[in-house]
């Protein structure tokens, strides 16, 4: 399968900081990925990078196996709405649309009028008075009935209520379903995300510390509870994210899957197992990662995938 | 090619902006001229300066094209150069339009001997000079001038923000001060005032497209490398 | 519901292999799409595919072109007969270690399970 996008040892450096420090990625086509990470990880920069919106200071980036520096082959079939994305002042929600409609091909204006009547956008409002909400469901509904083959969703969901969070998450399900393309949803809400995504990259600090198929990183991790000796034995030899210790008891978070014999020997060890969500593990993953044990995290991502 | 038409009617999706607003600045411009000459009891040609306003507000819309719509484009993955060349060349044809305008304005201000009231709107003195084509070439120049220095601005602040519109305006400034430096050093005085009085609507204008085709391309170069 | 302690195309599978062998999805009946699965539960509807598939796979599930997915023949037995084989290791041996801990006897807890029937009143 050829990828969609490709970049190699991409680092973006501002005057005093590192944006981004030496992205190696390969995304494949028709699939959802999900770009998570802390606020500031690098997510939008990556983005920006992928797009040629920015420039990285060095590395490569490919997409359709071109650059896509102004490479109109490239761009017409990318979609990229940041979060902060500006539009004109003068224009209003119908304008924006009518405008995207000019330039996305696969551009569905029918599933657009759903879209607004779903977040009860106010068409002929003026861009500058729309709510925080608001002009997010604008980036929403261009980024969704643009189709384009290769969507970014840029934290799409500040500023929308829970309800209108759901309706994007559902609508997004359905549309990909019936037209299948490659979708990178840059979320720091994992929970909320976790099972609309079929591979994981993790960003932080500019560095790529997860990038996996999210079903192998499903029960990839466990946490064992019961009394802090017990535990400890019942874990000796393995990779260990986090411990939480209460008096006697501890809390612990290991990576790896347990066999039914092991199982069947924490029951009868009179310890609990719970499992770790998602969210839970990048949380982990990430804090790890801060800490600075940067080999252990690498081995770790091994382990993850095979 | 497709794509840069797509960029003109993406500017042209609010008509507001392109047309709407010109064409109000000038009714209202004139028509206040008007009122004023109606009111002065001067016999002689009344002279304003209101079709100036439209020109002023294209530097305007010079600025407005580049900090609210490039972002925007760059977010429909509109490239840099159709972005570039749309833009200009919607602007182009505004210009060529509002020249065409302008002239044919010209005409019935001096049938009508000044609109009744011999007030001088479109048919200023020197511009109106001569045949018609003069004049148009110089408005259109200087129309196209004035939204490239706005454009070009608006590029360079986007860059490099206050500090490049900074390090450009003083660089400009320190050019104008020098070159006036050397003239009244050199005692050139009297040669630039017979070398101004000399020029004709068509050779400002021939130097105003030098200034403007050097605006355009360092408009250009500032916008390959801006960052929405 | 789907959780976060496995895989969520395994947890798709169990949910189909559950309504087989509860009969709420008849032999021979048609199986929800993929995209229904997806939407239904807000999931990647590729992970709802590899659940599916799964069961297809394993002879439960057959495809038909063009029309949909239905339960095979037989495919209710099928699962029964997996179900037997592991009902020892996930449920019996779990109960056998719990009782022990709080000191129940394994006659007591034969006692249990035969009075538990009058409450369930027979098997499902």
């Amino acid at each position: 399968m050829t990828s969609v996008i490709e970049t190699h040892n991409v680092i973006k450096t501002y005057r005093n900081s590192t944006a981004l420090d030496g992205v190696n990625l390969s995304l494949e086509p028709g699939k959802i990925y999900g770009l998570l990470g802390r606020n500031g990880a690098g997510k939008t920069t990556l983005m920006s990078m992928l797009t040629a919106q920015g420039f990285q200071t060095s590395g490569n980036v490919r997409v359709f196996g071109e650059s896509p520096y102004e490479n109109d082959r490239v761009l017409s079939r990318i979609c990229f709405i940041r979060e902060s994305q500006k539009y004109p002042d003068a224009f209003t929600p119908k304008h924006a649309f009518r405008s995207a409609a000019l330039f996305f091909s696969n551009w569905d204006q029918a599933f657009a009028d759903r879209l607004v009547d779903d977040f009860q956008l106010p068409l002929k409002r003026s861009i500058k008075k729309l709510s925080r909400g608001q002009l997010s469901a604008v980036g929403v509904i261009i980024g969704l009935a643009s189709r384009a083959e290769l969507t970014f969703f840029d934290e799409p969901y500040l500023g929308l209520d829970a309800v209108a969070r759901q309706l994007f998450y559902d609508r997004l399900v359905e549309d990909y379903a019936l037209h299948p393309r490659t979708i990178v949803l840059s979320s720091h809400l994992i929970d909320e995300v976790a099972n609309l995504l079929e591979h994981v990259i993790v960003i932080d600090k500019g560095r790529i510390i997860m990038n996996d198929d999210a079903e192998s990183i499903r029960g990839s991790a466990f946490t064992v509870v019961g009394s802090a000796a017990v535990v400890g034995s019942f874990l000796s030899g393995r990779e260990i994210l986090h411990t939480d210790n209460f008096a006697s008891l501890a809390s612990v978070t290991a990576l790896g899957v347990l066999t039914p014999a092991e199982k069947r020997e924490a029951a009868e060890l009179g310890l609990e197992l719970a499992p770790v969500s998602l969210q839970q593990l990048v949380i982990r993953r990430t804090l790890a990662a801060s800490t600075g044990d940067l080999n252990a995290v690498a081995n770790h991502s091994l382990e993850v995938s095979q | 090619m497709n794509r840069i038409v797509n960029v003109m009617r993406m500017q042209l999706i609010n008509r507001w902006t392109f047309i709407g607003i010109p064409a109000v600045i000038l009714v209202a411009s004139f028509g206040l001229s008007w009122l004023i000459w109606s009111l002065v009891p001067y016999e002689g040609a009344k002279y304003s300066g209101g079709s100036q306003a439209i020109m002023w507000y294209f530097l305007a819309l010079g600025i407005q094209s580049l900090t609210m719509t490039f972002p925007f484009s760059q977010g429909l993955s509109i490239s840099r150069k159709a972005f570039f060349l749309g833009t200009l060349g919607l602007f182009s044809i505004i210009a060529v339009v509002t020249t065409a305008l302008y002239y044919v304005l010209s005409l019935i201000e001096v049938a009508t001997d000044g609109w009744g009231v011999n007030g001088r709107f479109f048919a200023l003195e020197w511009i109106a000079e001569g045949s018609g084509l003069p004049m148009m070439v110089f408005y259109f120049t200087v129309m196209m001038v004035l939204f490239l220095i706005g454009f070009w601005a608006a590029t360079i602040y986007k860059r490099w923000q206050t500090t490049g519109l900074l390090v450009t305006g003083i660089g400009a400034a320190l050019i104008v001060v020098g070159l006036v430096f050397y003239i009244t050093r050199a005692e050139l005085w009297g040669q630039v005032g017979q070398f101004l009085g000399s020029q004709s609507q068509l050779s400002v204008a021939g130097w105003l497209a030098v200034v403007g085709v050097a605006l355009a391309g360092g408009s250009y170069l500032t916008l390959r490398r801006a960052v929405p | 519901m789907i959780d976060d302690s496995r895989p969520i195309f395994l947890q798709i599978a169990e949910e189909i292999e559950n309504e087989i062998v509860e009969g709420t999805l008849a032999e021979e009946a048609q199986v929800p799409s993929t995209n229904e699965f997806a939407a239904f539960h807000r999931i990647n509807p590729a992970t709802a595919a590899k659940g599916v598939n799964r069961l297809v796979d394993e002879g439960i599930l057959y495809k038909q072109r063009g029309i949909g997915m239905f339960v095979a023949t037989g495919a209710r037995a099928a699962l029964l007969q997996r179900r037997r084989d592991r009902f020892f290791d996930q449920y019996v041996r779990p109960l056998a270690v719990e009782a022990r801990k709080l000191g129940i006897s394994p006659h007591e807890l034969a006692e249990m399970v035969r009075s538990s029937e009058s409450v369930t009143g027979g098997t499902p």
